[in-house]
């Protein structure tokens, strides 16, 4: 009896420990069966885009390459932004994960599974193609040497403004820091919600400080806090959470900001209830469908103490391909045409996502608010314009942990921007090369 | 040792052995499957420094569970657990068992008042926290709504994003979607209720609570420590309601050790710390099941219940 007995502990153990981590990443095997006759569809996995009419025009823009793909088509799976993280690394883990999918180009989102060998290799591909990617956005996407995506999605974070509320007001559009208080205090005794203002996710935290941040210490400063070279709990960190803080107790944010969240807090601004909306470039379009007819919206960076400030830009996502993929060639074809002028064009007029190479803006008809947005982005490209970092995008888990629930903290009370930057500085790993 | 011996003949014990082995097989592999092999998983995680992505994550030995007890964000969880607990498994019981025995004698509309109490608990657990968060939401939300209706704007806030409040809010919530399941595992345990003894103790001058105490509850022991295993575990793993209103926040204020296992294992990728802190689910509510698991065997044995 005892053999029986042996057998089955020896493959209980057998099962409990290989269950546990699955596979050797892709990298560590030698490259997957690539199909290569016959009609080839490719999975392509996003996060929920903004609203309805956006994934609309992205299954628009997968027809277009349909159509001229020779038989390749593309089965979009869509799972809810918040979701991603776990979603794509579970399936990646199992073997199971989409050829190409849309994905946070931060250490520790991209970074992380091109570390795992998780990420197929696009070096050859950018040689096989000359995709004419921006060189910055390319090292956003380079891990350890290689080009593992397609950068996308340029965005700035600053403050939308209703100018209908300012002008009825007498306010003009804020130079410093004090202007903008001083505006924010005046919309507050109209009975107005100066600034509407969401944090009951708590990524929103991020948004805050980078753009408090970016305007008091300008790029090179920002890019000394993300390299490590000036701690984070700097004077200057205090002092662009204690912007927040201050106007938190001076009422003049969303009352309880952290029981709002994001749609809500937007869904103020679009019905005029509050006059600011911190928030980035990604919303142009939602808001000026909402606004539409209703009010102008005016869109600035958040202002220093001695300025106007600077925008947060930098880049959204990136497009990567699986590397378990068993169709990659297919997948590198379906990145090209999303690298193309044609869908470039496609994407700024109808996603008004701006893409991280140079695309041909001319007959293009964009609002006045999205022209402003690519006329700054397109400085972004250029290197011509001072541009601010989204801090969360370039730093660890941790941190980005301990900013969103430590903002979270100064917005319902229970923490202070010393300690929250304490906090920061404690969490904070220095990115590696 | 003694043995017991069977006068049944040969064929019919091995027809009754493998008849056993039999009707044991399926509830056998489903233990193996789902609970043995995933409790191994789990212990083999907690070992190591698992990130999600790895596939050789390093050996770290007791690490993770050195890390917890070290950790005061486990203690802040555990505390709201034991408030969660607390309240959320003495609320539901009490109200339910109220409204139970007020149900009990009722005859007309019996089937719908049971249907209107039900309904919390057959909604989806995610469901009932979206439209919670609505009723809370401090601008447009029902309940401020009200409270400025009826001239109390001073109790007004930001139910969900107000620290003191928030854990409470949701609490109300899970209470609110609960209680339907005590009130009809109680109804169903009254019907068998012998009620000559409580009509007996009634003509004996016993008065309400003292026919409760000493006629009805001790006939439908069993099915409330029953009831009360099931409130008590949940409380411990309370998870989705306080994912779904609040993710733990605002800055940690309605965690619970469930949330907080989420968040290292999911958003930070600490899947082995994570683990860890599953496993101290585990060994804080299985001692309580299993004590009140032999309260009522005992209780059974003793020929009490319903």
């Amino acid at each position: 009896m005892r053999k029986p007995a042996v057998v089955l502990a020896a493959s209980l153990l057998s099962l409990t420990l290989g269950g546990c981590f699955g596979g050797s990443p892709a990298a560590e095997q030698s490259a997957p069966p690539q199909a290569s006759s016959g009609p080839v569809e490719i999975r392509y996995l996003i996060g929920q885009p903004e609203s309805p009419e956006d994934l609309a025009n992205i299954k628009a823009g997968l027809k277009m390459f349909e159509a001229g793909s020779n038989g390749i088509t593309v089965k979009l799976d869509v799972v809810p932004a918040e979701n991603m993280k776990t979603i794509l690394q579970t399936q990646l883990r199992s073997n199971e994960g989409p050829d190409v999918f849309n994905y946070d180009t931060g250490p520790g989102f991209g970074g992380a599974l091109a570390k795992a060998g998780l990420i197929h290799d696009l070096t050859p591909a950018y040689a096989k193609y000359n995709w004419p990617i921006y060189d910055f956005a390319k090292q956003r996407v380079t891990f350890s040497g290689k080009l593992s995506g397609i950068p996308s999605q340029l965005e700035e974070i600053g403050v939308f403004y209703n100018k209908d509320i300012f002008a009825k007001n007498g306010l003009s559009e804020p130079q410093n820091l004090n202007d903008l208080m001083a505006a924010a205090t005046k919309i507050k005794e109209t009975g107005v919600i100066p600034m509407t203002l969401a944090d009951k996710e708590g990524w929103q935290g991020g948004h805050l400080l980078s753009m408090a941040l970016s305007s008091e210490v300008g790029s090179d400063g920002m890019m000394k806090f993300i390299s490590g070279e000036t701690p984070w709990n700097d004077p200057a960190v205090v002092n662009a959470l204690k912007v927040w803080s201050d106007m938190y107790e001076q009422k003049l944010l969303t009352p309880s900001p952290t029981a709002v969240g994001y749609d809500n807090a937007n869904a103020l601004f679009y019905s005029g209830k509050a006059a600011m909306n911190p928030t980035g470039s990604w919303l142009a379009q939602e808001i000026e469908r909402q606004s539409k007819g209703k009010f102008e919206v005016g869109f600035i960076p958040f202002p220093s103490t001695t300025g106007k400030g600077i925008f947060s830009g930098g880049l959204g996502s990136g497009t990567f391909v699986s590397a378990n993929s068993k169709k990659i060639d297919a997948s590198e074809k379906f990145l090209n045409f999303l690298v193309s002028p044609e869908y470039g064009k496609y994407s700024v007029e109808k996603l008004q996502d701006i893409p991280a190479f140079p695309v041909d803006t001319s007959g293009i008809k964009a609002t006045p608010l999205f022209t402003q947005v690519l006329a700054d982005t397109a400085k972004i490209a250029d290197g011509t314009g001072d541009f601010g970092y989204n801090i969360d995008v370039l730093t660890n888990d941790a941190f980005n942990n301990a900013m969103s629930k430590g903002i979270q903290g100064i917005m319902s009370g229970q923490s202070d921007p010393t300690k929250v930057a304490e906090s920061l500085q404690k969490n904070f790993k220095k990115p590696t090369a | 040792m003694a043995s017991t011996t069977s006068n049944a003949p040969l064929v019919t014990r091995r027809a009754q052995r493998l008849l056993g082995i039999l009707l044991v097989i399926p509830v056998t592999l489903m233990m193996i499957f789902f609970f043995i092999l995933p409790l191994g998983n789990a212990l083999v995680y907690s070992v190591v420094d698992f990130d999600g992505i790895s596939s050789n994550p390093p050996f770290i030995g007791l690490a993770n569970f050195q890390e917890m007890f070290a950790d005061d964000a486990v203690w802040h969880a555990l505390k709201n657990n034991v408030i969660w607990i607390i309240i959320g498994t003495i609320t539901p019981i009490v109200v339910g068992l109220l409204i139970a025995l007020l149900l009990w004698g009722i005859e007309r509309g019996s089937l719908l008042y049971r249907l209107i109490f039900f309904m919390p608990f057959v909604l989806p657990g995610v469901a009932v926290g979206i439209v919670w968060g609505w009723i809370y939401d401090p601008l447009q939300g029902l309940l401020n709504q009200s409270l400025g209706a009826l001239g109390l704007d001073a109790l007004q806030r930001g139910w969900l994003g107000d620290p003191t409040w928030a854990l409470y809010a949701v609490l109300a919530t899970a209470i609110w979607g609960g209680t339907g399941f005590s009130i009809v595992i109680f109804i169903s345990a009254l019907r068998n209720v012998d009620t000559e003894l409580v009509d007996a103790s009634r003509i004996d001058g016993a008065n309400g609570p003292a026919r409760l105490w000493f006629i009805i509850l001790p006939q439908i022991m069993p099915v409330f420590l029953m009831v009360l295993t099931l409130t008590l575990v949940g409380g411990f793993s309370v998870f989705d309601i306080i994912f779904v209103m609040t993710g733990g926040g605002p800055a940690d204020a309605t965690e619970t050790i469930g949330t907080y296992a989420y968040d290292q294992a999911f958003q930070l990728s600490r899947i082995g710390y994570g683990t860890t802190l599953a496993l101290l689910i585990t060994v804080l509510s299985v001692p309580f099941a299993v004590l009140i698991n032999r309260l009522q065997r005992r209780l059974s044995l003793q020929g009490m219940g319903a």
